[in-house]
């Protein structure tokens, strides 16, 4: 063992967040609105909060407003359902579509700078898969902040956390869950500037540390999203929930992968092929444009694999073009000038007079950590871990299923959160304020094995192996065979990044060690995502596979995943809630397993 | 269509980067040559240094496209966000294909290129970027209607990110001045019909470290990443032209 590597201190508090984006924080100000004594400290791997990957979300946030005479929560909960392809669970359906409008008011109310009517009210626009009157017209449901909804939400949340006195930890890393008697009492963490690791010990716990886009070699997700919260529950022996439902935004830019939102498309935006060929129209002739998500990206790549992409010579990819030519001045500079600075920014064109490159970009993982509808963790049989949360990207309750429709993500952020804080806090005042104590020996072993380890492999090009290798083998189109080969590849990239020596030994502000820690989450998480697309011999939402492309009804499950041991897992599963459905209300049959059609 | 790979241009860039070393306390000129391609972004040119050069170079970034503030840094003496810059952009900007790249000076460096942005947040900290007391809407349940009109008075103030690009640019001394981007960030609060609070925030505002202490340079408007006239607003509070459009 390292001799410099120990565990220095020990803090104690009532709620530790792990991950300072939106939902975290949300969280954090819904316990401390209604219990202001509360000692909680939020740690971030980014610079700080506000660089979360919550600040990158564009478009809107799905909420029907009760004042709306056309639209109905109602129409909300089967868009959803619909879009999950039948795999979202309605407990948690009916619980956020219902929260939602009073989540909405919560930002207003706290200073969020929504986009206005002319009245002055909240505006609202169209969104993928949103409908009015199960499936008959667009619904006009997402309230937005310009093209920078996500940056509101991230702003107002670190601004009330902030006037709320949170203690941050900025640039630290949770690497390890503490518990005592079946609960979760805390985490370990390595503090990346001292390069010290602290134990602190708390009543409760959330993880909210956001999505694993960094699994893919193209992605909308920023650089920290490496599938830590889920590495983190994997280590502890608890299972990950449908990690095979990952979905790929239609519109990346070309390069980058730079979301260019779904905005683009609700405004007029037009998908065109190499022939100027309009194709949405063959693939969703009701919705076109606007069909979900899913259905959209694989069209686009349906449109390369057969010739009609067109090739572009600066990062020799294949793509099809966004046509957004045709709409008025005031639609670019008022409605999507941020996505339309970024073909100017990042390709050096003028989308008011040229095409725009765009090709599928890895987007979002549905699955993650299997919580109740509280945002309570959930063991392999689904008994609650006492004390531990999960809210957020990394976590799945299951609001999207396999396929989320756009702006459902960032409503789920804050209805989610608040429905943990309020868990929290009756937790907080059931359970006494002792700590119990929990060592914590798995961290300091893991981090000196990095240090010791010999070998003359680069940790940045296993890493982008794994993420050429997930991408094109575990991806949009998947197959037995394909994922297969993936599964035997991660082994022996796995071999090779514990036989790769760092070339600095110092602890403070490694990057290349915490580099090495972000490849091993990422590795664990290719592998359940790979072992459960195997799995799952149907294709379902995001999840297609091309050599079993109908969803069977015999797949009517949540897939539950653990791995303690790289590359040995154990499957279970949780059956999808059909409250709705069961209770045989008004409408229950819509909320029936319905053909997915737009 | 073509299959074979199109030709794109290549260039022989030089980066002559600051590094810091933490452990001994040491500082020196790094330099790095590798080929580029044309839309190559910096944070790029950094990462390839990382996986083909040299693993230690310590460097930060997030989002990638501009939208969280992370990867700011002086390229040739201005400071940018490395993830929106390209390479055949900054050689004809900087008519130059050498460039010598150094942390923003806002804050300690922690390594390399790595600024501890908990205490450059620090001054953001100090103008209450909240709500301090909020105006309660008309009935409950209800937003507090804003028109579109009087939002687009200071909207523009919204879009800061806190790059810090701003306040690196700003030739007032950073002791003193709690900096453009934190006055940004104060102005939102002042113009927003939602605030009630005035007395703190005029005293934030116009107090020994706010915009009294601006020069008028307008450096920040000049560099900022987002194009917001920072220096517009913080004339506007000089001139006391904030205050709300009912009152």
């Amino acid at each position: 063992m390292n001799k410099r590597l120990r565990i220095d201190s020990t803090l104690e508090c009532d709620l530790l967040i792990i991950g300072s984006g939106g939902a975290g924080l949300r969280c954090a100000v819904e316990v401390l609105e209604s219990r202001p004594q509360s000692r909680i400290i939020a740690i971030t791997k980014g610079l700080h909060p506000q660089k979360s990957h919550t600040s990158t979300a564009q478009g809107g946030l799905a909420a029907v407003d009760p004042k709306d005479p056309a639209d109905k929560i109602i129409y909300h909960m089967f868009d959803t359902w619909k879009g999950s392809d039948c795999t979202a669970d309605q407990n948690v359906v009916r619980k956020i579509c219902q929260a939602a409008w009073e989540q909405i008011l919560w930002l207003e109310n706290r200073g969020m700078h929504f986009s206005r009517d002319q009245t002055g009210k909240l505006s609202k626009r169209t969104f993928g898969g949103h409908t009015l009157n199960f499936g008959e017209s667009s619904a006009y449901r997402a309230v937005f902040e310009a093209d920078r909804t996500g940056k509101g939400i991230m702003d107002t949340c670190w601004g009330e956390s902030l006037k709320r006195n949170i203690s941050f930890i900025n640039q630290a890393i949770a690497v390890e869950l503490l518990f005592k008697d079946d609960q979760c009492v805390g985490c370990i963490v390595f503090k990346q500037k001292e390069g010290e690791f602290i134990r602190i010990l708390s009543r409760a716990t959330v993880l909210a540390t956001g999505g694993s886009g960094q699994v893919y070699k193209v992605t909308t997700n920023c650089r920290q999203n490496t599938g830590d919260g889920l590495a983190l529950i994997l280590q502890a022996g608890l299972p990950v929930m449908d990690p095979e439902a990952v979905q790929f935004h239609p519109t990346g830019i070309v390069g980058p992968g730079i979301l260019a939102s779904e905005t683009l498309r609700s405004v007029g935006g037009i998908l065109r092929n190499k022939d100027m060929d309009a194709f949405m129209e063959h693939y969703a002739p009701k919705m076109k444009e606007l069909a979900p998500r899913d259905l959209v990206s694989r069209a686009i790549a349906s449109e390369i694999r057969n010739g009609k992409g067109i090739l572009n010579p600066d990062h020799n990819v294949e793509h099809i073009w966004i046509d957004l030519r045709h709409l008025s001045d005031a639609v670019h500079e008022k409605q999507i000038p941020e996505v339309t600075g970024f073909f100017r920014k990042y390709l050096n064109l003028d989308p008011k007079e040229e095409l725009c490159p765009v090709h599928p970009s890895n987007h979002y993982q549905m699955g993650g950590i299997p919580t109740n509808v509280f945002g309570e963790v959930q063991d392999s049989t689904q008994k609650t871990v006492f004390g531990l949360y999960a809210v957020g990207e990394c976590a799945s309750a299951s609001f999207h299923g396999f396929n989320r429709l756009g702006t459902n993500s960032i409503l789920e952020l804050i209805t989610m959160g608040k429905f943990a804080g309020d868990r929290i806090l009756a937790y907080l005042k059931d359970t006494p304020e002792k700590f119990p104590e929990a060592e914590g020996d798995i961290s300091v072993a893991r981090f000196s094995r990095y240090l010791e380890s010999r070998g003359g492999d680069n940790i940045g090009q296993i890493r982008d192996e794994m993420r050429t290798l997930m991408t094109e083998s575990v991806g949009i189109f998947r197959t037995d065979e394909g994922i297969s080969k993936a599964i035997d590849v991660l082994k022996i990239l796995r071999h090779r990044a514990d036989h790769t020596a760092l070339s600095a030994k110092s602890l403070r502000m490694n990057q290349e060690l915490v580099q090495h820690w972000e490849l091993d989450n990422l590795l664990a998480v290719s592998m359940v995502i790979a072992q459960a697309a195997l799995y799952r011999r149907e294709s379902r939402g995001a999840h297609f596979r091309e050599d079993f492309p109908e969803r069977k009804d015999e797949f009517n499950y949540h897939t539950l995943i653990s791995m303690e041991q790289f590359g040995t897992v154990e499957f279970g599963s949780r059956d999808i809630d059909m409250s709705i459905y069961n209770e045989g209300g008004q409408f229950y049959d819509k909320f029936d397993v319905i053909e997915r059609k737009y | 269509m073509s299959r074979e790979n199109p030709q794109t241009q290549v260039f022989m860039i030089n980066l002559k980067i600051r590094r810091f070393d933490p452990d001994e306390n040491r500082s020196w000129i790094q330099k790095y040559t590798l080929e580029a391609s044309r839309i190559m972004r910096f944070v790029d040119l950094l990462r390839k240094i990382n996986d083909e050069q040299d693993p230690t170079l310590a460097w930060v970034s997030s989002c990638e496209h501009g939208q969280c503030g992370t990867c700011s840094m002086k390229v040739n003496g201005k400071p940018l966000l490395a993830c929106e810059l390209l390479v055949e952009n900054a050689i004809y900007y900087f008519r130059t294909d050498t460039f010598y790249i150094e942390p923003l000076n806002v804050a300690p460096v922690i390594r390399d290129l790595i600024v501890d942005f908990t205490k450059a947040y620090d001054r953001v900290d100090q103008v209450k970027p909240y709500i301090i007391k909020p105006v309660l809407p008309r009935s409950e349940g209800d937003e507090f209607p804003i028109t579109p009109q009087e939002l687009e008075r200071y909207v523009n103030a919204t879009r800061c990110i806190n790059c810090f690009c701003c306040a690196a640019a700003c030739i007032s001394s950073h002791e003193t001045f709690l900096g453009p981007n934190a006055m940004l960030n104060s102005i939102v609060r002042v113009m927003d019909p939602r605030e009630q609070e005035k007395e703190q925030r005029l005293k934030i505002l116009y107090g020994y470290q706010g915009v009294c202490r601006c020069h008028s340079s307008r450096a920040c408007s000049f560099v900022c990443p987002k194009e917001i006239d920072v220096a517009h607003f913080i004339a506007l509070a000089k001139e006391g032209r904030i205050t709300k459009l009912k009152s």
